[in-house]
């Protein structure tokens, strides 16, 4: 693909910015979701006891820890399965 | 009529052609995620850390998730061909 001239990519930075903060939303919606979920349980109260909110205040640490990880992992490995992909279409 | 002179792709065309492509890897990182921290982590997070068993499941399941991705899309692309179907992944 040719490059960019300034405005083409001044429009794709705005583009990619506008897109990270829908997904942070959603990253930190299913967050919530998956947590909340693997957490709380208990409803003889209205309030969270200690024990769901030690839960999912270790629910969220490992998430993104987790994130971190897999997004160390995603990088390593796509970078392999592009450079296998030119290779065999260079042949 | 041949082809030469072909007509180039409008800023609008290559703005969104790149930004689809973020768009896929994107989804695909997404997914892993999703399927690999089901795969691995334990349910009950008695834990805040990552446990050696839980971050080496991670890594192979990422990797696994990589190949299965590949082998699947080849496979598709074969049977897609074989029945008529055009387009790649």
């Amino acid at each position: 693909m040719e490059g960019l001239t300034p405005a083409e990519q001044r429009e794709l930075d705005q583009r990619l910015q506008k897109r990270q903060v829908k997904e942070f939303m959603t990253v930190f919606g299913n967050l919530v979701d998956n947590c909340f979920n693997a957490c709380v349980d208990d409803f003889t109260s209205k309030v969270l006891s200690g024990r769901e909110t030690g839960c999912i205040s270790r629910c969220v640490i490992k998430s993104m820890t987790t994130q971190a990880r897999l997004g160390e992992r995603f990088a390593e490995l796509n970078a392999a399965m592009t450079a296998e992909m030119q290779q065999k279409m260079s042949r | 009529m041949f082809g030469f002179g072909r007509p180039q792709p409008t800023s609008a065309e290559k703005i969104a052609a790149i930004e689809n492509e973020l768009k896929v890897v994107a989804e695909m990182h997404s997914r892993m995620i999703k399927v690999c921290s089901a795969k691995c982590l334990d349910k009950t997070y008695r834990e805040g850390e990552l446990s050696k068993g839980e971050a080496v499941c991670l890594d192979r399941c990422a990797a696994k998730f990589f190949e299965a991705h590949q082998i699947i899309s080849d496979q598709l692309q074969k049977e897609g061909a074989a029945r008529g179907f055009g387009g790649g992944m």
